[in-house]
């Protein structure tokens, strides 16, 4: 009778709601292009929720970078020499070069709103590719296509300031 | 926040210093058992399930050694027990031999019998030590028999919960640093903790064939002693010489080949592990240099005995990681703040 009682019901059925909620976010973004929503679901159990106030700072240039970060709610400023680069707002991800290479943060990441952040840890997505090579294959192949494309803005945006 | 941690740690480990070998054990068949885990866990089974498989596994692999060892073992140490009197005559014999030819070579007076009455007075006070030791160890064996599986148990089941709701606690500034110290430092045991299992089992057979074609009569309690010693580097290896030299030593009259041989299957041993087994399976596992390495040991067998000389070198390896991760934070944060000032 227990598990009918509202208090327990909701808590369980917040849990499940963030979980399917998180997992439809990342499934909307091209990292999980090609990757079972299962799967997908399975590594959003292991990922790391984290609450930012308005101005807190997410990372600073030059900060050890472990992860990857997805913004369930709220809004994320990028700046590099305080020079805005981006402003993110929830379903968008940032930090994904941390994921493969070991060195400092390149950019500063401040909250610009009460933000929700979800962490995915290289460590994690080591674990997942030592669990699942294909997938973890397939993953990293959608990393590479991001890093290009955002290689390829970013050449085609230095082309225009030099002409 | 270094010296915090240390401190820490020091007073937890003064704390549980009863139950640090069952601690100890029961992290390393964690690391061990943990892959399983979760290889039954990605089949479907739940946590608690995959955690009580893995437990009734290492019960079962537990009983099979005791049932299959046990009555090897006992046999051959019986055999080592009823070989060691005679082993002791005859290094006395040798040792006045030794000493009657130094007298008459270099004509001195050298009282052989006082030499020897004192040496073997003092192998006798250590023998004594030993056997209260190993009394002792066999109580702590019984109890390690029951504490073990049940804090395996445990560890398998909750050890990533627990961890994950302590470092969850860590402010949004080091939170990334946190993990990432945590999975360097996990990692890295790991690592240690499996290549140096597999070594020590390596070196265990190795030695085993080289004792039994030498002809000892206990090869197998031979190979053991030198696979448990190989966990202590640098020094365990020339530990391990000390039994098998001794029973060759006590052999009539003296065969000096077969010491010579006794190092040299030791001495091969070491070869493989050194050429074979320690780059494909545990390279790169720490990255300590021998002088630390060996200093570790002294002093970490000095304060804990034998258990601190095998911990000594993932302890350090621990702090090594962890002051190396917090250095870099902090290195980070005052550049940071260093610029802010600057700009201002």
């Amino acid at each position: 009778m227990s598990s009918q009682h509202p208090l327990w019901q909701n808590l369980f059925k917040a849990k499940e709601d963030r979980t399917s909620e998180v997992t439809e976010m990342w499934m909307d973004t091209p990292l999980f292009d090609k990757i079972t929503r299962r799967e997908c679901r399975d590594l959003v159990k292991t990922m790391h929720p984290r609450h930012y106030k308005k101005g807190e700072m997410v990372f600073n240039s030059g900060d050890i970078g472990a992860s990857i970060v997805l913004i369930r709610s709220g809004a994320i400023e990028i700046k590099a020499a305080e020079k805005l680069l981006a402003e993110l707002v929830a379903g968008d991800f940032f930090g994904e070069v941390a994921l493969i290479i070991d060195e400092p943060r390149t950019a500063d990441a401040i909250a610009c709103e009460d933000s929700e952040l979800i962490f995915f840890l290289r460590s994690d997505l080591e674990e997942w590719i030592k669990r699942s090579p294909r997938s973890g294959a397939q993953f990293m192949l959608n990393i590479a296509t991001v890093l290009a494309a955002r290689l390829r803005h970013t050449n085609i945006l230095l082309s225009m300031q030099t002409s | 926040m270094f010296s915090l941690i240390f401190t820490a740690i020091t007073l937890l480990a003064i704390l549980l210093a009863p139950l640090l070998i069952p601690i100890i054990i029961s992290f390393t068949l964690y690391a061990l058992l943990e892959p399983i885990s979760e290889t039954f866990e990605r089949h479907g089974l739940s946590r608690n399930a995959s955690s009580l498989s893995v437990l009734l596994i290492l019960v079962a692999i537990g009983a099979l050694c005791v049932s299959l060892l046990l009555p090897h073992l006992s046999s051959q140490l019986s055999t080592l027990q009823s070989q060691l009197p005679v082993v002791w005559q005859s290094i006395t014999t040798m040792g006045e031999d030794i000493s009657q030819h130094i007298a008459t070579s270099l004509n001195l007076d050298i009282q052989s019998s006082r030499l020897t009455q004192h040496f073997f007075t003092q192998v006798d006070e250590w023998g004594k030590a030993a056997l209260i030791e190993g009394s002792n160890m066999l109580i702590s064996l019984s109890v390690l028999l029951v504490l073990v599986p049940i804090f395996t148990f445990f560890l398998v089941r909750d050890f990533r919960t627990f961890r994950n709701n302590l470092l969850d606690k860590l402010p949004n500034s080091s939170f990334e640093m946190g993990w990432l110290i945590y999975y360097r430092v996990a990692h890295q045991l790991q690592e240690y903790i499996r290549g140096i299992m597999i070594q020590s089992a390596i070196m265990c057979v190795i030695t085993t064939i080289g004792f039994y074609i030498l002809g000892f009569d206990s090869p197998f309690l031979l190979g053991i002693v030198a696979g448990v010693l190989n966990l202590i580097p640098y020094v365990g290896p020339l530990l391990a010489m000390v039994l098998p030299v001794l029973l060759a030593l006590g052999h009539v009259p003296v065969e000096f080949w077969l010491v010579g041989a006794a190092i040299s299957v030791i001495l091969i041993a070491q070869l493989i592990d050194n050429v074979i087994v320690i780059p494909a399976v545990i390279a790169n596992a720490v990255n300590l240099h021998p002088l630390i390495v060996i200093v570790g040991i002294i002093v970490f067998g000095n304060l804990f005995g034998f258990i601190g000389m095998v911990v000594a070198i993932p302890v350090i390896s621990t702090m090594n990681i962890i002051y190396c991760g917090l250095y870099q934070g902090i290195k980070t944060r005052y550049n940071l703040k260093q610029k802010a000032a600057i700009d201002i």
